[in-house]
This record gives C-alpha cells, structure tokens and sequence, in this order.
C-alpha cells in the first residue's frame, strides 16, 4: 500500500515535470530527485556485441534494483541507427535515454531533439568534473553552451602489431614515425602489406595533430587545413601507400584494418579499444601487442566517443535522468567498463588491466568531431582521401577540395 | 419519361458500382502515393527539420540545388548507371524470354532459375557481390588463372565501381524483364507465325520482321519500368559505399544523395527539392517515351 502511493506520487511529480518541460528548457522544471523519480521510460542504442549487450542489460539491471520505481525498457535499434531516431523524433516518440554519436549531436541540438542536462545536473550535484573534460565538451551546444550529453565511454587510438610477423622480420614496435617506415621495410606479409591504413580522416588527422597541423583556429570560425604541417603529415601518410608500405583494407580483402589484422594481412594498424574485443571473439589465436600510436613532433590522439543524451520530447524526465546519472556515474560506469569492452570516460573509475595504453592518451587527445552541417564535409573528406591514397590526386589537391567544402559549411552553420 | 429516368438511375447505378470497386485502390493511393508526393512539394519550400517546419524559403532550395556539386555529380552518375543498365539488361532480358519461350527441355526450370535473382534481396545480392568483387575475390581468382591483374578492388576503385554496380543490377534486374517479355510473347498469336513460315521467312527476318513489331507495347512498358527503376538506384550504391557514394563520388547517386541531405545533414526540404526534380525529370523521359512509341501500347 505504501510503496503504491508512493508510486503515485512520483508520477504525479513525473507528470508536474513533463508538464514544465516544454520548450526544450528545463532552467525552471521540477526535478525529482533520482531516489524519487519512478515510471516506466525507453532506453535506445545501436546493436552491439552480445558481450556488451549483456553488460549494459546488468548495469541496467542493477540500476532497477536501486531505484525500483523506474522501470527500464532496453530497446536496442538493429540496422540504421541515425535513420531509425530520427522517425522516432518526428513521431515525437523518441526513446527517453539513447545513445549519442557526437558526430549527430550539433546537428540534433541545432533540431532540438536534445534535452539539456544542465538543470538536472545542478539540482542533483552531479559531478561531471570527474570526466575526461574534451569529452564532456563535445556534447556542448556549439551556440548555447548547454551540456546535451555525458560520454558514457571512449577510445583514442593505439598502434597494435602482429606479434609473430614483427618477431620474424626481428623488429621492435616503432616508436616514431621514423621508425614506422624503417620498420615496414623489413616486415614481410606473404599475401598483404606491412601496414593497413584506413582511407579515413578518423586516422590521419591524428597524425596531422602530431605534426603540428590544425583543422579549425580555436574559436571554430575558421579552417585552418592549409597549412605546411598539414600537408607534410597527410603526404606522409599517403605516401607509406604510395610506396608500398602499406594498403588500403579493401586491398587486402578486408572490410576495415581490424580485420586485416586479423586475417594476417597486415602487421601493423591503428585502431581503438574496439578492436580488442573483435580480436577476442573473431581472431582468438592471433597474438598482438598494443603499442602507443606512433609518435610525430608533438603528443596528440583523436579521441571517439559516444554519449548518453535525453530525448526533449521525453514524458518521464525524472526517470530519465535518474538513468543517465547512474549509467554515467562511478558505480554504473564501472560494471559498464569491467570486461575491457569500453574504457572509461571517468577519471576516477580505472580502466582495465593492459587498457592503460589508451587510457593514458587522455590529456593529449582532441575530439573526432565536426560543427554542426558538416555531415556532407565529411562525405567529401572520405572521397577525397581515399582518390589521394590511390594516387588520384595530389595531397595540395586534397587540402584544398577539403578545405573549400569545410569553409562552405562553416559559413552556412552560422 | 419513367423509362428514361430508370435508364438513368441504371447508368448511375452502373457508376456507383464501378466507383465502389475502384475507391479503396484508389484511396490507397491517394494516401500512400498522391498525398506524400504533393507533400513532398509542399516540403520542399521550406526549410524542414526533424520537428517539421522551420523557415519558408520560396524556391531557394531549387535555387541551391542548381551550384550543388554533389547533386550534379550524383545527376551524372545516375544518367550513366541508367544508359548502361538499360542497355544491358534489356536485350539480356528480351534474350532469355526468346529462350525459355521456345522448345527447350528442362523450360520451367531455366524460367525459374533466370527469375530466382529477381526475388532475393538486393541488400543480400550486394552483400554477397562485396565478396565475390573484392581484392581476393572469386573473380580475382579466376581472372588469375589466366594471368590477368588480380588485385582490383572492384568496389574501391573508382574507374569500376559504378560498372560493377551496373552489373550486378542487369544480372539481378533482367529476370523480370524476362518474365515482361515472355507475357508478350506469349500473346502473339501463332497464326502471324504460320503466315511467316508460309512466306519462307527465315527465323532472323521473322524475329525481326514480326517478333520485334508486334513486341512494341511490350518495348514501351519495359523501357519505362527500367528507365524509372534505374534512374532510383539506391541501395546497392548505398551498401557498397557504406552511404558515403564513393570511391571518389563514383558511386554518388541521386536518391542517394537525397538520402544524406535527408538523414546526415536533417535537410529534409532540400532533399525534397531533389525529390521534385528527379520526379519533373522522370515524368518527362515516360511522355517523350509515349511520343515516341506512339500510342500502340492501348492496343
């Protein structure tokens, strides 16, 4: 009887804070503590592995077991994730608590499909000074500044080499990338390349970060791609394939340089934590190192991540908030990131034992993320790599094509 | 004057009737086909978001469509996936109807073999084709028994990518183009075939003679279909280029491209201009297809 008014009376609170919560601002809106907050509320990702699918169902699990009034419905979208959200948003049905890719999220906030958090962040003093801060910043509303996402996990990138093709050729891990191309003319791969690269900007602008080149001034008002440093990074990443030393991965017959890795046609890749768990589950006999991604003139990663975000159209904020603060709190984080799947995006829960390598790239790594309307740059950007990779085109040309699109899209944003 | 009105009220009955069978075809496509077409020009006028209206913009999207050189080297992809498609799965279509409708053993076996691939999935088709195509793909291998290149990736190069896409689409595609022909052929009647033979008409002449004229409605229709199929390709060049068109936009098609405006950048009354445009164009090629045909096919 008691635990049912109870139940009333967080609905009744649930139903107060819907009714304050239009408009997207949720400065004035009654929110009910997360030990309050009850009702039933959706929660959406894209598919992943059934490791990690299990994982999130227990901390899901244990977050129902602390606050049983809030019942979780786990709704995971198989196919186009993107597509599939946005026919949930038009509906005005979206999840409560979903997934966040922080290529989409300006775009989204721009739309205000997003609920900023700030006001439930304030009223339930949750500390986000505990995140790792560049990735906090990324679901920052490029024009309000409010927080629209907390990242839930992260991953920069590391070098991993194939410990036998290494071991044959008698060579260490290359350190720099000097090393790299003195190291990728000893490996021999019977059938692949010594080295996969990617045709992909979520690779080399690492490099060109390490060479001292930008792709925006600080403020985002300008592209700043043109630049000698810039230049010389994507030529030498572009010329370890034009000399032989390394291959695109559909030229090794792969769908990604994960699977080249794999499949033993390449030595040596640079990938994040997500392929620890591909090799685990898809190429448990091949034996690996994860090395610290080849140093260049300066410390610098690219830093991907995803975030928890909550839909505005969401009739249950209380409860859904309640969700985001435990999943990306101490204790829901550290169940999430118990079998090394994902590394935390906390500081103060630890990755798991042999995931230092990533987690200590922290403080040098810049977020994968473009302004909002810069979803068709991106298209060009991969076209345009990928022609100068296969020697289609000068690195100039590249920079140039990339940098006209990315100032276009850059004016149009503002 | 009672007969008259009876006869009358009989014809409006007859209306009634026609009108009763007609209304729901005809109120499902209102619905799902004529509404959302409309409504697809409405959209596009306006600055459009997920949460629908945003800004009424007048013809500036049709305005921006015009300096886009992402929609005009979709335009022209597509016109070349069109040309060679067409001309490909056409006479392979018109070819495998002539064979399975002839005296041959083992007939509805070979109807349903060439049919079968019309029925699969083109996701599932593509998918497979990613393999048998790639760089240690079954035709690298074959093409390596006679000493030829390969290494080619055939969905990752840029000189191929858009041909392997036609390819596959004829093979796929010229099963029901089969089955179209065979319907036709199948409606000739034999008497205009005695006569030939009658004639001493060789099979060539015939083919040509009698075969191909009288197949003119069937011309018509299949043109049509095909030419409008084509020029919507979508999903294979969305599943080999993972939605991004390339190697280097040669993959980039209009849908596709209506697609992205649609999905990544949330522009849905551009994509909608797109829409409208590949529509006035689309309505254009099947009347001059009609002028050009004349009229025969209400034959």
């Amino acid at each position: 009887m008691k635990t049912r008014a109870l139940a009333a009376a967080g609905v009744a609170v649930a139903l107060l804070a819907a009714a304050c919560g239009g408009g997207g601002d949720s400065g004035g809106q009654a929110v009910a503590p997360p030990a309050e907050a009850s009702g039933n509320i959706v929660l959406s990702g894209w598919g992943s592995s059934p490791a990690e699918t299990a994982l999130l169902k227990q901390v899901v699990a244990d977050f129902e077991q602390k606050y049983p009034k809030v019942k979780v419905n786990y709704q995971p979208v198989s196919g186009d994730y993107p597509t599939a959200m946005l026919a949930k948003f038009s509906a005005r049905k979206p999840p409560d608590v979903f997934y966040l890719d922080p290529n989409f999220a300006q775009d989204w906030i721009k739309q205000q499909l997003l609920e900023p958090l700030d006001g439930y962040i304030a009223k339930t003093s949750f500390d986000t000074s505990k995140f790792v801060p560049q990735l906090v910043d990324e679901f920052k509303g490029q024009k309000d500044g409010k927080t629209y996402g907390l990242p839930k996990d992260w991953s920069p990138l590391a070098m991993f080499t194939n410990t036998a093709l290494l071991g044959q050729a008698g060579v260490s891990p290359p350190k720099t990338w000097d090393e790299l191309t003195a190291a990728a003319r000893k490996i021999q791969v019977p059938g692949g390349k010594p080295i996969c690269l990617s045709p992909d900007w979520a690779r080399a602008l690492a490099f060109v970060y390490q060479n001292g080149g930008s792709y925006f001034n600080d403020d985002k008002t300008q592209v700043t791609l043109d630049s000698a440093a810039t230049k010389e990074a994507l030529s030498w990443y572009v010329g370890l394939v034009r000399d032989g030393l390394a291959a695109t991965p559909d030229k090794l017959g792969s769908g990604w340089c994960g699977e080249a890795l794999g499949k033993g046609k390449a030595a040596i890749v640079f990938e994040g934590n997500w392929l620890v768990p591909a090799m685990h589950d898809q190429y448990p006999n091949v034996k690996y190192e994860i090395q610290p991604l080849v140093a260049g003139k300066q410390p610098a990663n690219l830093a991907f991540t995803n975030a928890y975000g909550m839909a505005a159209d969401s009739k249950n904020k209380s409860a859904a908030w309640a969700l985001i603060q435990y999943l990306n709190g101490p204790d829901g984080m550290k169940v999430w990131t118990s079998k090394g799947l994902a590394l935390p995006s906390r500081t103060d829960v630890a990755p798991q034992p042999g995931l230092e390598v990533f987690a200590d790239q922290a403080d040098d790594s810049r977020p994968w993320q473009f302004p909002a309307g810069f979803s068709s740059v991106l298209t060009v950007m991969g076209n345009e790599i990928t022609s100068a990779m296969q020697g289609k085109q000068s690195v100039d040309d590249l920079v140039a094509k990339v940098s006209t699109a990315a100032t276009q899209a850059l004016a149009k944003s503002r | 004057m009672p007969r008259a009105r009876a006869g009358w009220s009989q014809r409006r009955k007859e209306a009634l009737v026609g009108y009763a069978f007609v209304l729901v075809p005809m109120s499902v496509f209102a619905a799902f086909y004529l509404f959302p077409m409309l409504y697809a020009a409405y959209i596009s006028v306006f600055d459009w978001g997920v949460r629908g209206k945003i800004e009424y913009l007048g013809l500036a999207n049709y305005r921006e469509l015009l300096d886009d050189g992402l929609f005009w080297r979709a335009v022209r992809n597509t016109l070349q996936y069109t040309a060679e498609v067409v001309v490909l799965q056409t006479p392979l279509g018109l070819a495998l109807a002539l064979i399975v409708n002839g005296k041959i053993r083992a007939r509805t076996f070979f109807r349903a073999a060439f049919y079968f691939p019309s029925i699969a999935s083109s996701a599932a088709i593509t998918a497979i084709f990613i393999f048998i195509l790639s760089s240690d793909g079954l035709v690298n291998r074959v093409l390596g028994w006679f000493g030829l290149p390969a290494d080619t990736s055939w969905f990752g190069d840029d000189r191929f990518a858009l041909h392997a896409i036609v390819g596959l689409n004829a093979w796929t595609t010229s099963g029901t183009i089969m089955l179209f022909y065979l319907a036709a052929l199948q409606s000739i009647p034999t008497d205009v075939y005695e006569a030939a033979a009658i004639d001493r008409a060789s099979r060539w002449r015939t083919f040509w003679k009698v075969t191909m004229p009288l197949l003119k409605p069937a011309h018509f229709f299949v043109l049509a279909v095909t030419i409008i199929g084509a020029l919507k390709v979508f999903d294979q060049a969305y599943i080999v280029s993972r939605g991004e068109g390339g190697p280097n936009y040669s993959t980039l098609t209009i849908v596709l491209e209506l697609f992205r405006a649609a999905i990544n950048d949330l522009r849905f009354g551009y994509a909608a201009a797109m829409g409208v445009v590949l529509f006035a164009f689309l309505f254009t090629v099947t009347l001059l297809q009609r002028r050009l045909f004349g009229n025969s096919e209400a034959s």
